[in-house]
């Protein structure tokens, strides 16, 4: 009886794997912003200041001064870190759904081939998936650990397990189908790329 | 192939697809979208909702109608009281905030355990790190807790309620917060802070502990400071002849910060004063006891 559920879940695992792990990322991705969202915050008054000594200076621009005022800067900066966080979630999240599973050794083979190539911004995107799914899975373990709060025993045993789980069991293999996503690209993903991501990878380090 | 753990990894990918359809834009996303193509009702929260682990709220519509001045210590009291008004009276809820802070060492944990329980209080404080605001606590707690964004909105009144003025109290208001006929440019606008009638080079002072935001000049503000005393408490001073602290200084309460002047969009030399609250500007005499007397003079 076991045997035959545990044999069921292995069909669909083609299924399930790729959407843990691209749900994982996204997790990490939303740590993340969530992170980089006050430092967006200053970015914004920065920008905005800028703009608005530019505009004052025409009567005809000078209502836009306003139209930006003191209150819309909050909601502009967490549509910027809204923005941030979707992009990255389509330069990370998205591409783990193409994820089909070879054997752990032969994975393995593959990635120390594809690291070993020339370095250049296509291990960016691994990089920034080693970092951004260990964000995720302390992410999935804090909330895990924070609805069981009342049963603080029971919560820290299942935070913990999970996040060893997550460590061990989906992690890599993001990382890995990162690396492959990116090195089977006809470009690399670029400076704008770098620009996402990199910020990103440091805040998840910032939201454990 | 034969995988070896596929139950644990279905558990874990359940427990990442939970994750993300739940506490993530990106699943209230794809939530809403299926709610739209479906027909059917989501509970999605705005995509912007799920940033600040729910401490980012819109101030309270109601003010409380204050019948004195609040006592500095009774602040957080008076906040908490406006937010729920079934807690008792301010002084009784400034007693019991105080015996919560001295056990939980933080005035931010304290308000949390008024409205989320000592329990909750204690196991965020144990989660976050050392002197955490409110949004580190949250940080630990599960989302979607509606007593953390209560605690966030008394911790904002609370700070409201503290506030000083950043001119003498003599000073008079020439224009105040609310629609108006707008001096220069014609039409019914918001004025979104109160106009203070001083001559030009009249200190300004800060009215609270904070971390200057903006220090710039433009053509309609003049010269700006904008002052983020936390917990979504901002307050802006333009129109200065002269700023005296820069981007990311901190200020002290009662420092002096600028002199008022006359730069900018203004009919004549004047301190316009806002406050905004969860990013949203109100009346920033909603928060105090006396009110300055109104006289005719300079505006923006
Ligand atoms: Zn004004």
């Amino acid at each position: 009886m076991e045997l035959r559920v545990t044999e069921r879940v292995s069909k669909i695992r083609w299924i399930f794997l790729p959407l843990g792990m691209c749900a994982l990322v996204a997790v990490g991705t939303h740590a993340a912003a969530d992170v980089v969202g006050d430092k967006v915050l200053f970015a914004v008054d920065r920008v905005d200041a800028f703009f608005d000594a530019i505009f004052s200076s025409w009567s005809v621009t000078a209502p836009l001064v306003d139209l930006v005022g003191l209150g819309e800067r909050t909601f502009f900066a967490r549509a910027v870190a809204l923005a941030w966080e979707l992009s990255a979630d389509a330069l990370l999240a998205i591409p783990l759904l193409g994820y089909d599973e070879r054997a752990a050794a032969d994975e393995l083979t593959i990635a120390r081939v594809l690291v070993k190539r020339r370095p250049s911004l296509r291990l960016v995107q691994p990089a920034a998936a080693l970092l951004v799914s260990i964000a995720g899975a302390a992410a999935v373990a804090r909330l895990l650990q924070g609805t069981l709060l009342h049963y603080p025993l029971i919560g820290g045993f299942v935070a913990a397990t999970a996040l060893f789980g997550l460590f061990l069991l989906l992690a890599p293999r993001a990382v890995f189908r990162s690396l492959e996503h990116a090195s089977a690209q006809k470009t690399a993903i670029g400076l704008l790329g770098l620009a996402i991501l990199g910020p990103l990878a440091i805040a998840a380090v910032a939201s454990l | 192939m034969k995988p070896r753990l596929p139950l644990v990894e279905l558990v874990l990918c359940a427990l990442c697809l939970w994750a993300a359809w739940y506490h993530t834009p990106a699943g209230a996303l794809v939530r809403t979208a299926g709610a739209w193509v479906f027909r059917t009702h989501t509970t999605a929260r705005p995509l912007l909702a799920y940033y600040g682990a729910g401490t980012l709220v819109p101030p309270p519509e109601h003010a409380l109608p204050l019948p004195g001045p609040v006592p500095p210590a009774q602040a957080l009291a008076y906040g908490a009281f406006a937010v729920r008004a079934d807690l008792g009276s301010p002084p009784a809820i400034a007693s019991r905030l105080r015996s919560l802070a001295q056990t939980l060492h933080s005035e931010d944990a304290a308000a949390l355990a008024l409205f989320c329980g000592e329990e909750t209080a204690h196991y965020a404080m144990e989660h976050a790190g050392s002197q955490p605001h409110l949004i580190d606590l949250a940080r630990a707690l599960p989302p979607s807790k509606t007593c953390v964004s209560q605690a966030a909105q008394a911790l904002m009144l609370g700070g409201a309620y503290a506030l000083a003025w950043p001119l003498p109290e003599s000073v008079r208001i020439t224009s105040p917060f609310g629609m108006r006929e707008h001096p220069l440019l014609g039409g019914r606008r918001l004025h979104a802070g109160v106009d203070l009638g001083v001559m030009k080079g009249a200190p300004v002072r800060a009215v609270a502990d904070g971390i200057v935001r903006r220090a710039s000049s433009d053509g309609v503000n003049g010269r700006i400071l904008v002052v983020d005393h936390g917990g979504g408490v901002v307050t802006s001073y333009c129109h200065n002849d002269e700023l005296l602290v820069g981007d990311g200084d901190h200020v002290r309460r009662g420092q002096m910060i600028a002199r008022s002047g006359n730069t900018g969009r203004s009919t004549g030399p004047h301190l316009h004063y806002q406050l905004d609250l969860g990013g949203e500007p109100v009346d920033p005499l909603r928060f105090r006891a006396q009110r300055p007397k109104t006289a005719v003079g300079a505006s923006d």
